[in-house]
């Protein structure tokens, strides 16, 4: 599909956490793309054992989505720290260097404000899940733990996000290392 | 203020917070949940933030963007564009521009299971230059060819551009996959004819490489079987009815992995890569869907994609003169827009138009399809260049531009085929159980 490109990070795939902040962001990254294996996993076992054998997991399509909740929200922290979002570059492009980190430092705030503000929200439908006791359609647990990991992923990006304006503002080389050379979509 | 001010200063502030650099899908969702408050009140939006980013990110129907990203990531890593282009070179490197045919051939395979233009761009730059260099082929064209062959990375299924288009616009996926099967082989013929004509009409510019023997020919064609089996078995099993497209997804990324481990190509740092390249498209991708649903609120409220259809069927062009009006207009935001950014922005808008023109939403999703293929590689920000640039260095872009300059004359031609002949596209998915 679209766009599995070919990631590449200034350093490509020598890179490697030097700090422990390194460390975390790496692990964020992980964590997404341990449920990324995990709701593919899901699917492929689940088709198999319907067709050969007449056997449903069950909640598949429960675990299936909550998961793909969790994988996003997680991924989009990780995306936000790399500066990966897909951004029109027009006007970027065409001027100095000093006037790039300037539009970056406004799109990491507006980026931001945005998060926070969805995270903000976020925290009503976790607790609306928790009153309202949803359960899974066949084992009956409770979904609300699912929506609070993905919940605390987007607290991550917020986190992320606030790191990375500062970096940004008065460290701007440490995040030069860390930027998106190819913009991974199409 | 009236919704039509309160529209248009939405889409004003859009475009400068764009400009800005600020993420297309967080300046949709900012604009959208701010006109959205403007006119509604400030709590509904709020409350419209939290459960739309949650509904969509927990929608299983959406799975089918991970999954077979993972898929193509799975496909990049263990190494199959290699085979493909080496099975191109045995049958057809003896042709004058046979390596070129032969890089379109192996684009064309990896397409079918890989579904990104970037990715297969980005990996015949590794692949099939510095053989075609080897030949004596000129830069230009030898990157031009790699550009026009990427583009098939998103006609031929499977494809996160088709699967985008159909989860914004809730057509089913499965068909708009078939739909571009005919479309993408028409690519590939027409590209090939193209190195054809340019090899025949300049002698020398394209030297032929040496015929192959018959049994190097059948061992090239024993590598490939890998490529065709997960192909066969994702679309074919979509076609017959077996799976739904996220199924088949799923499918996909468990065969894709089993073949690469058990041919021992993938290594556990190949799967950590694959799984990393794949989430990190995923959030790309799912932050533009979710600001575009917000943003899709907006355009509710004020109306938006009523008041464009009424404008644009109220100017006496007929069904076709619109048509061509936005596919025209579709070129133009190519030069300046992210392609997948363009669909999601405009498709909301546009959509109620084709469909109140009576044209065929499927059929319409591959045409959409092909001018986003035209903007990856037409200047000035034409993506694949931009990647190809990006692995081979010592290549200017200027080169890369006049190098696909009759890729692009061809995908023209092609769009004006597929618009003539709707069929082509149509003819598939109306025979798909």
């Amino acid at each position: 599909m679209a766009e599995t490109a070919r990631i590449e990070i200034r350093g490509g795939d020598d890179w490697v956490p030097r700090n422990r902040m390194d460390s975390f962001i790496a692990a964020i990254e992980l964590i997404a793309a341990f449920f990324v294996g995990l709701v593919a996993a899901d699917t492929f076992v689940s088709v198999l054992l319907r067709y050969f054998f007449s056997f449903s997991i069950p909640d598949a399509y429960d675990f299936g989505r909550l998961l793909l909740g969790i994988l996003i929200f997680w991924g989009i922290a990780a995306t936000s720290y790399r500066g990966a979002h897909i951004t029109v570059d027009l006007l970027w492009a065409n001027v100095g260097p000093r006037y790039q980190r300037w539009l970056d430092i406004f799109a990491t705030l507006v980026l931001l404000f945005v998060v926070a503000t969805q995270t903000y929200t976020l925290v009503d439908k976790v607790i609306g899940t928790y009153n309202d006791n949803v359960l899974t359609f066949d084992l009956r647990l409770p979904t609300w733990p699912f929506f609070a990991m993905a919940w605390a992923g987007d607290v991550s990006a917020v986190l992320l996000i606030a790191i990375r304006t500062y970096r940004l503002i008065f460290n701007p080389m440490a995040m030069a290392r860390d930027q998106q050379e190819i913009k991974p979509v199409e | 203020m009236s919704t039509d001010a309160v529209a248009i200063i939405g889409f004003v502030s859009l475009f400068v917070l764009m400009l800005l650099r600020v993420p297309v899908g967080m300046a949709m969702g900012l604009v959208g949940v701010t006109g959205f408050g403007y006119i509604v009140g400030g709590t509904p939006a709020l409350k419209m933030v939290g459960q739309t980013s949650m509904r969509t990110v927990t929608d299983f129907n959406f799975a089918v963007v991970p999954m077979f990203l993972l898929m193509g990531a799975f496909a990049t890593t263990s190494g199959m564009s290699r085979e493909l282009f080496r099975a191109g070179n045995a049958f057809m490197g003896h042709l004058r521009g046979g390596l070129g045919i032969a890089t379109i051939a192996a684009c064309g395979g990896f397409a079918a299971i890989c579904g990104s233009s970037v990715a297969t761009a980005a990996t015949f730059s590794k692949v099939a230059y510095p053989e075609m260099r080897r030949f004596g082929y000129p830069q230009s064209f030898s990157t031009g060819v790699i550009a026009a062959g990427g583009t098939l990375g998103i006609m031929i299924p499977p494809s996160a551009v088709f699967a985008v288009y159909g989860l914004i616009t809730e057509q089913d996926v499965g068909k708009l996959f078939i739909a571009g099967v005919l479309p993408g082989l028409l690519a590939v013929c027409m590209y090939m004819i193209t190195i054809t004509i340019i090899g025949y009409s300049r002698p020398g510019f394209l030297p032929a490489g040496a015929r192959a023997p018959w049994s190097e020919k059948l061992a090239a064609l024993k590598d490939v079987w890998a490529t065709m089996l997960l192909f066969i078995f994702v679309i074919g099993g979509i076609y017959g009815g077996l799976f739904t497209a996220t199924e088949a997804a799923g499918m996909g990324a468990g065969g894709a992995f089993i073949i690469g481990i058990a041919r021992g190509r993938l290594s556990g740092a190949g799967v950590r890569r694959s799984l990393l390249d794949a989430t990190r498209t995923t959030a790309a991708v799912f932050t533009i869907l979710i600001g575009a649903i917000l943003f899709g609120y907006f355009l509710t409220v004020t109306q938006t994609p009523q008041k464009v259809t009424a404008f644009l069927t109220g100017l006496g062009l007929g069904a076709y003169g619109v048509l061509i009006l936005i596919m025209l207009m579709y070129l133009v935001l190519g030069c300046l827009m992210d392609a997948l950014a363009m669909i999601i922005l405009t498709v909301p808008i546009i959509f109620p138009v084709i469909i109140a023109l009576g044209f065929d939403p499927i059929w319409f999703g591959v045409l959409i399809v092909m001018v986003v293929e035209l903007g990856l590689i037409h200047p000035p920000v034409g993506m694949n260049i931009f990647v190809i640039k990006s692995v081979i260095e010592d290549v200017k872009i200027s080169t890369i531009f006049y190098g696909v300059l009759p890729f692009i004359v061809t995908d023209l031609l092609r769009l004006t085929i597929l618009i003539m002949f709707p069929i082509i596209a149509l003819y598939l998915p109306s025979h798909m159980k």
